[in-house]
C-alpha cells in the first residue's frame, strides 16, 4: 500500500463527495458529533452499537456486516472514505474493520474531522438516502487480528507495540477514571512491549507524520526490528487501529495484527506475565 | 510524562459532544483544569484544546463545547494548555493542577 492509495485530503472529499460509487461515512467515539454537523453526503457508522456485538464481547458477525453495510447502501465496489474525530481513532478502528471483512477499496481522510472543522469547511445536518444494497462479505482476515493466545506467545519473539500514553504503559493509571466498567484488574504491560504512544504518528492537525518521520519514531526511536512480525495494542483497540493503519498501511509492513482485546483483556487474565515501569 | 485522568470517552479521548464550561465542577480528589476558549465576548465552540507535557508531548486533547468549554482531569502538576480553532487561530497557556482543585482558564483566541 502506499500513501496515496489509503489517504485522501480535503480537496478530494470536495471533489468526489457526491461521486457514485464513493461513500463518505463519519465514525465518531462521540457518536453525536454527526448529528452536529457532518460532511456532506456523509453517513454515519456507530463503532459500538453497529460494529460490536451486543451480548458477547466480538465484532458483530459476518452475516451481521453484511447486514449493516447493506442497510447503509454500501456496495462491495464502492471506494468508502472513513473519518471521525479524535485524530481519526475510531475511523482507523472502522478502517481496519472493513479491511477485516475483506472490503477492497477503502481510505481515511487525513487529518479527520478535526482538520476539516479547523478549516472551516462545510458541514451540514442534511442525513444522504442511500439506496439498501446486498453486501457480501469474506470471513475474518486472520492475518490482521491477534488474540491472546498469540499475543502470549509472541512475548520476547514478536513486536509488541504498546500505543498508550506512558502512564498506562507504566502502570501508574489502569484507564480513564470515569470509564470502571472497561477497566483492567491489573496496570503494567505486556512483557517485552514497546510504548510508542499513537499521538507520535500523528501532527497537531490529525494528519499523519510523513512515510520518513514515522519510519524514524518506530525504528531508530523505538527500536522495533522490522524484520519481525509486529503486534500493537491499547486499551480497547482502537488507538492501536491507529498505529496499524500506519505501520501495515502507510509503511506497508507485512505482518502487522491489531489485538483488539488489549489491555482491558489482557491485564484481567489470570497467570499471564505482566511488566511495570518503563520497557526493559 | 505526569501521569493523567484525562477528560475521555470510551477510547480514552474526547467527551461527548465537548464540555459545558457553566456546569458546576466539583473537583472532589481530582485534578481539574477547565475553562472556555472566546474570541472578544463570543464562545468559541468550533475548536480544540490541547493538553500538553512539559517537553510538549502530547497528553489529550477535547473538542470545544458548545460553549467553548473544555475540562481535563488532570495529575498534580504544571501543563501547557493549547486552544486551536479555526482560522489557524491558537494560543497557549501555562496551567497548573492540584488535587481537589478546580483550575479555571479563560482563554481568547
Amino acid at each position: 500500500m502506499s500513501r496515496s492509495e489509503v489517504l485522501v485530503d480535503a480537496e478530494w472529499v470536495e471533489a468526489h463527495t457526491g461521486d457514485p460509487g464513493v461513500v463518505l461515512v463519519e465514525v465518531d467515539e462521540d457518536t453525536s458529533a454527526y448529528d452536529k454537523g457532518h460532511i456532506p453526503n456523509a453517513i454515519r457508522i456507530d463503532w459500538k452499537q453497529d460494529l460490536q456485538d451486543p451480548v458477547r464481547r466480538d465484532f458483530v458477525d459476518r452475516v451481521g456486516f453484511e447486514k449493516l453495510l447493506s442497510e447503509r447502501g454500501i456496495s462491495n465496489d464502492d471506494t468508502v472514505v472513513l473519518y471521525g474525530g479524535n485524530n481519526n481513532w475510531f475511523a482507523a478502528y472502522a478502517y481496519w474493520y472493513f479491511k477485516l471483512y475483506g472490503h477492497h477499496d477503502v481510505k481515511l481522510l487525513d487529518g479527520g474531522r478535526k482538520k476539516w472543522e479547523l478549516e472551516s469547511r462545510a458541514l451540514t445536518k442534511d442525513v444522504p438516502n442511500r439506496p439498501a444494497t446486498s453486501y457480501k462479505a469474506s470471513e475474518q482476515d486472520a492475518t490482521l487480528r491477534a488474540k491472546r493466545d498469540e499475543v502470549l506467545e509472541a512475548i520476547g519473539k514478536r513486536n509488541l507495540v504498546d500505543v498508550r500514553s506512558p502512564d498506562e504503559f507504566t502502570g501508574r493509571l489502569l484507564a480513564p477514571a470515569h470509564l470502571p466498567q472497561e477497566q483492567a484488574q491489573r496496570g503494567g504491560h505486556i512483557p517485552t512491549a514497546r510504548n510508542v504512544p499513537w499521538s507520535k504518528a500523528a501532527n497537531e492537525d490529525g494528519t499523519f507524520r510523513s512515510d520518513d518521520e514515522l519510519r524514524g519514531i518506530y525504528g531508530d526511536e523505538a527500536g522495533l526490528d522490522f524484520s519481525k512480525d509486529t503486534i500493537a495494542y491499547c486499551r480497547i483497540g482502537e488507538r492501536s487501529a491507529h498505529t496499524w493503519f500506519v505501520l501495515h498501511e502507510l509503511l506497508g509492513q507485512p505482518n502487522v495484527k491489531n489485538y483488539d482485546g488489549s489491555w482491558t483483556e489482557y491485564g484481567s487474565l489470570v497467570g499471564v506475565p505482566i511488566e511495570l515501569g518503563e520497557a526493559r | 510524562m505526569s501521569n493523567l485522568n484525562q477528560a475521555a470517552g470510551d477510547g480514552c479521548g474526547a467527551p461527548a459532544g465537548g464540555v459545558s464550561a457553566s456546569a458546576a465542577t466539583n473537583a472532589g480528589s481530582q485534578a481539574v483544569v477547565e475553562g472556555r476558549v472566546v474570541r472578544g465576548s463570543d464562545p468559541v465552540s468550533t475548536g480544540y484544546a490541547r493538553l500538553l507535557g512539559t517537553g510538549g508531548e502530547f497528553v489529550a486533547e477535547v473538542p470545544l463545547g458548545d460553549d467553548g468549554g473544555f475540562r481535563f482531569f488532570a495529575a498534580p502538576g504544571t501543563w501547557t494548555l493549547r486552544v486551536l480553532a479555526p482560522g489557524g487561530a491558537r494560543a497557549d497557556r501555562s496551567v497548573s493542577a492540584e488535587y481537589g482543585k478546580v483550575t479555571q482558564v479563560e482563554v481568547t483566541v
